[in-house]
């Protein structure tokens, strides 16, 4: 059966492309006016301007990478309102996002619509799976405390479940327990956390989560080794903690405002209306087929001040089925990473990334 | 302090303290000299360890290190260091060597040359060195079982972690440190100083280029047209085009209607040698090649971009000028239309290091380096030999910066 969710969740994938070509083919000319850079690179591949597109598909992407090393802007310099930064895996290595007023506004309001489809309208008590030092010591700010902070307004009396050390406090868990676990209360942390952190300690002292919503991202790289993947994690927490409403989300910063969420009956992501992923051939870079798996591509309409409207991910996923899910649309996973190319070189300092 | 790994010869770990007491010691049977017999024997027995073949067919580049190291290519090689009149030459004295991490091959090249010229050497192999590292060591130490105890003494090729310790204590016993990995490696090592009378010899970061002449090329025949194709594919495809003598941008040499046409017959032959090695572009490296060639677009620098599978992309200069000079991923070739090689002279730094040419007649290209005239390009070599080590490198002679001279007038 599919459900819709009003105004997110809510386009067939015909409807979804009908409505997505036009606005992506208006923000590439927009993005072609505005930032010279962008418009070099779909020149040389031999767009021209104006051109129309026959499908998503066809839209060109940009890597993620190029915002690493490359300043790609659509707004005049005096009109920058924030810039955005994201380390990589080397830390060398960071993305800049460049935002002005209006987009810097839009990203949390789509953020918050996507949101909204699992959480509902009402702020419900917070249960943060971090520590609050995370977005106390602004000297350490860092992606992860943006992210926390970001998660924070979704949710009201917020309990951290780590103290200063990042040592889990038990008392302060049970306290949130205590006073608001038989309603429905939020929990968000980052993955691997959530696992060490609150699921091995609800289990060890038989925790009852049977009310929270769990809203958790950040990949299973660390959770590999402890052999937990997204199903793991899933019948564990329901079987352990009485935990069932759990929804992943993938995003990055270089297209922050659009999150791909797991839809209710799990192991699925499901696109917002105004977005979309493509999974590509590494060969061909033509469209793969349901079931075959491949480079994530990740197209939103909400980057306006910056050319991150179809970017080409460093990640490999799969579309597990399209229209058949819990929601409307593809439904898809994450598989992994793309290895880190490197090269033999008689410099050691060689690796992707170092070009200029 | 941390212990030293003792690869060649293979051995317990030591000290440094004691690594260097007995490299310095007196050997018996007299110290080594300029062409020591005791060194040519066991670099001749290794050299045939390497050539082996089954060796040889695992690692091509292990074959290729063979050949520069037979008994013939010795013999050569030393009569260049002959002296006559008032100069005797002797061994420079005790040579450190801070190799590459991930090129296999060149720590054993710049070894052999220094221990030719009767040096003791300390050889730095990276922890992170596999394969063909592996077997080189695995071979040296064979060898050493039928070679003068003094090869063992003063030859030395260890591994330790990052310890500036150690590398400052080698650093500041050696008379002569050889730093190769590029511009970062040779300011970390620098940061260890040697001794005032010791002399650093570097191997920076550098850029090489391939050209055709589009004369040459109309003048070929369909065999040499392809055998410029598969030389070519051996310059640039090895090593992921990240050697510093892997050619990067491909200049076409002569006029613009006759290099536009030969071109497309290029990258056809091209495509069919990449096609016929099976050469395959990892998903990774493959989206390394888009960023790398779209932000040579986004620039300016180029005005088309285009893709032939992931194996060959090209892009097409806005201006001979911008040739960009870093690496691009593996099978990134930026083109361009000069003039003539004059053309070139004007754009070259003293970074760049080779020109594979292919199609040119030989007094051009000795024109070409005098116009040149050492401001940059130090090794001019044709199609299929760009990676072709020699005992000149970088514009240095290697085996005269590993001896040194004494005069002696009566």
């Amino acid at each position: 059966m599919t459900a819709t969710v009003e105004g997110v969740f809510g386009l067939g994938q015909a409807e979804r492309e009908a409505a997505l070509l036009p606005a992506l083919t208006e923000l590439t000319e927009h993005h072609r006016a505005t930032c010279e850079p962008y418009d070099r690179i779909l020149g040389s591949l031999g767009f021209a301007r104006g051109a129309a597109f026959g499908s998503v598909e066809e839209v060109p992407w940009l890597p993620v990478r190029m915002f690493k090393h490359h300043v790609l802007k659509s707004v005049p310099d005096d009109e920058v309102f924030k810039v955005l930064t994201s380390s990589g895996t080397t830390g060398a290595e960071v993305s800049r996002i460049y935002l002005d007023k209006q987009a810097a506004g839009d990203q949390p309001r789509y953020l918050g619509r996507t949101l909204q489809a699992v959480l509902g309208e009402k702020r419900l008590p917070m249960l943060m799976v971090d520590t609050i030092g995370i977005i106390k010591n602004r000297r350490s700010f860092s992606a992860r405390g943006a992210g926390v902070l970001g998660m924070a307004n979704f949710g009201r009396q917020h309990v951290y479940a780590l103290d200063e050390n990042d040592q889990p406090d038990v008392e302060a868990i049970k306290g949130f327990l205590a006073k608001h676990g038989s309603e429905p209360f939020l929990i968000f942390g980052f993955t691997f956390m959530v696992w060490q952190y609150l699921y091995e300690v609800a289990r060890e002292h038989k925790l009852d989560l049977s009310n929270g919503i769990l809203i958790h991202s950040g990949g299973w790289k660390k959770l590999i080794d402890k052999a937990v993947d997204n199903a793991e994690f899933r019948r564990a927490f329901a079987a352990d903690t009485g935990l069932t409403r759990i929804h992943n989300y993938y995003g990055m910063v270089e297209q922050l405002g659009t999150v791909f969420v797991e839809g209710p009956s799990g192991n699925s992501l499901y696109c917002p209306d105004f977005a979309d992923v493509v999974i590509r051939d590494p060969e061909t870079w033509a469209e793969q087929p349901v079931g075959v798996p491949g480079v994530i591509e990740v197209v939103s309409t909400v980057p306006r001040s910056y050319p991150g409207h179809v970017l080409l991910t460093e990640d490999l996923g799969v579309v597990h089925g399209i229209d058949d899910g819990d929601w409307p649309g593809k439904r898809f996973s994450v598989l992994g990473r793309l290895p880190r190319a490197e090269a033999r070189g008689c410099s050691d300092t060689f690796s992707g990334g170092t070009a200029a | 302090m941390s212990p030293i790994q003792q690869r060649f010869p293979a051995g317990p770990d030591v000290e440094v303290e004691d690594l260097l007491a007995s490299l310095t010691a007196e050997p018996e049977g007299g110290r080594l000299k300029v062409g020591d017999p005791r060194i040519v024997d066991f670099i001749v027995k290794f050299a045939r360890k390497l050539l082996a073949p089954a060796t040889a067919r695992r690692f091509p580049e292990l074959a290729s290190l063979g050949f520069f190291l037979r008994r013939g290519e010795i013999t050569k090689a030393l009569a260049g260091l002959e002296t006559s009149g008032d100069e005797l030459r002797f061994p420079r004295g005790l040579v450190f060597h801070v190799p590459p991490a991930n090129v296999d091959t060149i720590f054993v090249y710049s070894w052999a040359l220094s221990a030719l010229a009767g040096n003791p050497n300390v050889v730095r192999i990276s922890a992170r060195s596999a394969g063909a590292a592996e077997t080189v060591i695995a071979c040296l130490n064979e060898a050493l079982a039928e070679a003068d105890p003094i090869v063992a003494q003063t030859q030395r090729m260890v591994t330790y972690g990052r310890d500036e310790v150690v590398t400052s204590a080698l650093s500041a016993a050696c008379d002569l440190r050889v730093i190769w990995g590029g511009d970062r490696s040779v300011a970390e090592i620098r940061k260890s100083p040697i001794a005032p009378h010791a002399r650093d010899l570097t191997f920076p970061d550098r850029a090489s280029f391939a050209a055709i002449s589009v004369d040459g090329w109309q003048r070929a025949t369909p065999e040499q047209r392809r055998d410029a194709a598969i030389g070519f594919y051996n310059d640039s495809y090895w090593f992921d085009q990240a050697a510093c003598s892997s050619p990067r941008t491909l200049f076409w040499v002569g006029d613009e209607a006759g290099a536009q046409a030969a071109r497309p017959e290029f990258l056809a032959l091209l495509a069919d040698v990449v096609a016929s090695k099976h050469f395959v572009v990892e998903p990774a490296m493959a989206v390394q090649k888009r960023v790398s060639a779209y932000g040579v677009a986004a620039e300016g620098h180029a005005t088309s971009i285009s893709f032939a599978g992931n194996a060959v992309a090209t892009l097409e200069l806005a201006h001979a000028a911008d040739v960009p000079r870093e690496w691009l991923g593996v099978g990134t070739f930026p083109q361009a239309t000069l003039s003539g090689l004059d053309e070139f002279v004007r754009i070259a730094e003293r970074k760049d290091q080779t020109f594979s040419h292919f199609g040119f007649q030989r007094d051009e290209l000795v024109d070409f380096a005098h116009a040149l005239a050492g401001r940059g390009i130090d090794r001019i070599v044709p199609f299929g030999s760009a990676l072709s080590f020699a005992a000149v490198w970088d514009g240095y002679d290697l085996l005269s910066e590993f001896s040194r001279l004494t005069t002696v007038t009566g």
